[in-house]
């Protein structure tokens, strides 16, 4: 059997409470799943389309939950995140109220769509916000311990989903894990990384690939980027000597951004190498590995800044790093202006 | 004594004394009220200095007439009743002058009005559900309508006869949400939502008209699919009558323009946008209280 769409997952957990609880709600602001066309046909009052109207959307979901509905909003990840993080922070965060915001194709997910699509910025953004929960589930069992946990335990949460299909990672485990937030997938030596969702994957390739070298790399999901658990990031990293970050996010105020937050908060010292994604807009074509491959996130270069980083090298990415005020040079000289 | 904020309230929990039901007061006691709003929330801003007195004047009637003039459906004392209306005053620095009616009718003690903005008091200058009876954050433009839309959807599908009401500034209507909002409430046959359009004519920098015109409000609203309608901000009776047609939209939801005068009741702010949020000097607030001593409603 093929391995499932994550969003399938979601919506296909969050259609089995609803089908026996009326005030469970489906909001999508035109993003569809094959399982939400199962959902819009048999519970059509149950879920609304509100237009393309993100910022509409998540007031009228306000309103919704402060009258005691369960409810969903789903979007494309860029359009429900940065299009509406006024609605998000008033209504929705300074209100208090328990709405899960779906988001789909974080990162560079849609491939080849450019900047107007991607995100690489929502996790800086999001986790800024007072009383919002941030998750980045990396498979599809852990998305669906997260679609329950967003019925039985509502609180405001931003889901973050992956376009493809992610291999198994927890095979029947992910429960035992779930409420602490973070889960040591390879237990290593010496160091290791940590990552979430699609990159997540990517660093367990480069374990393979450091392995025969005699590098063993810890990998840890930290899929609930906050709350963070500081106590137990810190117990889990304890061991480690070195610690590698990897996000599919722009370094400033991401992933990296937040563990070496915790680290510093809780007194633990370890020299931490920040691999993501240069400060810059992606107008290239050539999809998503072409991109992660020319910012240095390929597993093979991935591996070669941890040897590197392991023999006491550099911690700054080899290019592109910094505040690129020009977003792609081959665009900005092909401007009007220059010939 | 300043009563501690608690953001654990809000309206959804269960508080059921009573039947919240319509207050209707005479014509001349609703004159009176005119008088009393205003001279209150003149207070409120002179003691704080802190306010917004020509906004929260414009709407005065809006807001009277939905608590006293037989609209409203609530219950005294009982802010967190699950079943009264909804009002959210969407142009939130406006919000304030919720406050003198909500400590009248027992949702907000009295003494808090002195309090006003005073600090860790209950009553900001902005309004959020922390203070008991206020449905939403404001303060932000353009939120208002959708949140509300979402009240009246939600009362709907769980089939209470419970009404929505948003207090729109005109300017807000700039926002962008605000039509995104429209769409939903007309899409949906929301006739328990109603808008009321404060069309006082003025934004912070200028009249609206001339700025980024908005006339007509009115047709705007209709050819979003809503029941539409201009009438005399200021005058309970129009007033009464236009909230009269609620139930009778043909299942639209209901937008009442109100052509108002901002900072109505004190001369020489009125009309005048610099007034927005300018507090009065000694020789101005001496002028200001004798304009108030005169009622300035007379239907």
């Amino acid at each position: 059997m093929a391995t499932p769409l994550q969003r399938d997952v979601f919506i296909d957990t969050i259609f089995e409470a609803a089908q026996s609880d009326r005030d469970v709600l489906f909001l999508s602001a035109d993003l569809g799943a094959k399982a939400l066309d199962r959902f819009r046909a048999e519970l059509p009052d149950q879920f609304i389309h509100p237009g393309i109207c993100e910022q509409n959307m998540i007031d009228v979901a306000a309103g919704l939950a402060r009258s005691g509905k369960k409810v969903i909003t789903y979007a494309m990840a860029s359009f429900i995140t940065a299009r509406c993080y006024e609605q998000i922070k008033c209504a929705l965060a300074a209100m208090n109220q328990p709405v899960t915001v779906v988001s789909v194709g974080v990162g560079l997910g849609y491939d080849n769509a450019g900047p107007t699509h991607y995100t690489t910025e929502d996790l800086a953004c999001l986790r800024a916000l007072p009383g919002v929960e941030v998750w980045s589930p990396g498979d599809a069992e852990a998305t669906q311990e997260l679609a329950r946990l967003c019925l039985d335990r509502p609180v405001l949460r931003y889901v973050r989903l992956e376009r493809p299909a992610l291999e198994p990672l927890y095979h029947g485990t992910f429960s035992t894990v779930r409420d602490t937030g973070l889960a040591e997938i390879a237990h290593g030596d010496r160091v290791c990384i940590l990552s979430s969702g699609y990159l997540l994957h990517r660093a367990l390739e480069v374990r393979d690939l450091l392995r025969p070298e005699g590098i063993d790399l810890g990998v840890i999901d930290l899929f609930r980027l906050k709350p963070l658990d500081t106590k137990q990031l810190a117990n889990t990293l304890r061991h480690y000597k070195k610690i590698v970050t990897l996000e599919e996010q722009c370094l400033d105020g991401g992933f990296g951004s937040a563990v070496l937050e915790a680290l510093n908060d809780s007194q633990l010292h370890r020299p931490l190498l920040r691999l993501g994604l240069p400060n810059r807009f992606f107008f290239e074509n050539g999809g998503r590995s072409h991109v992660l491959e020319k910012c240095g996130l390929n597993p093979a270069t991935i591996a070669l800044r941890i040897r590197e980083f392991i023999a006491g090298q550099q911690l700054a990415q080899p290019t592109q790093t910094g505040n690129t005020l020009i977003a792609n040079p081959a665009r900005a000289a092909a401007t009007p202006d220059a010939h | 004594m300043i009563m501690p904020r608690d953001p654990s309230k809000d309206g959804t929990s269960l508080n059921c004394q009573g039947t919240p039901t319509p207050h209707t007061e005479t014509l001349a006691k609703l004159q009176d009220r005119s008088a009393w709003l205003r001279r209150t929330l003149f207070d409120m801003v002179m003691r704080s200095r802190k306010g917004h007195i020509p906004s929260s004047f414009s709407c005065a009637e809006t807001l009277l007439t939905l608590f006293y003039g037989g609209v409203l459906r609530y219950a005294h004392g009982a802010p967190n009743h699950p079943h009264r209306d909804r009002l959210i005053v969407s142009k939130g620095h406006a919000a304030m002058a919720l406050y003198p009616i909500l400590a009248d009718i027992g949702y907000v003690p009295e003494e808090e009005l002195e309090n006003f903005t005073r600090k860790e008091s209950l009553l900001r200058m902005y309004a959020d559900p922390g203070i008991p009876g206020i449905d939403s954050i404001t303060g932000s433009l353009g939120h208002g309508l959708g949140v509300a839309a979402g009240y009246a959807l939600a009362s709907r599908q769980d089939g209470r006869d419970q009404r929505a009401f948003a207090v729109l500034g005109d300017s807000e209507c700039y926002e962008g949400s605000v039509w995104e909002s429209a769409l939903f409430g007309a899409h949906h046959g929301l006739d328990n939502l109603v808008t009321i359009v404060d069309r006082n004519g003025l934004a912070i920098m200028g009249q609206t008209e001339e700025l980024l015109a908005l006339d007509s409000l009115e047709e705007k609203f209709r050819a979003f699919g809503w029941h539409a309608l201009s009438v005399d901000g200021h005058s309970y009776t129009a007033l009464q009558s236009a909230f009269g047609q609620l139930g009778n939209t043909d299942g639209k939801p209901l937008a009442i323009i109100a052509q108002t005068v901002k900072g109505k009741g004190i001369s020489f702010m009125e009309n005048r946008s610099e007034w927005h949020n300018r507090m009065p000097d000694d020789e101005q607030e001496a002028r200001a209280r004798q304009d108030l001593q005169t009622n300035c409603i007379t239907n």
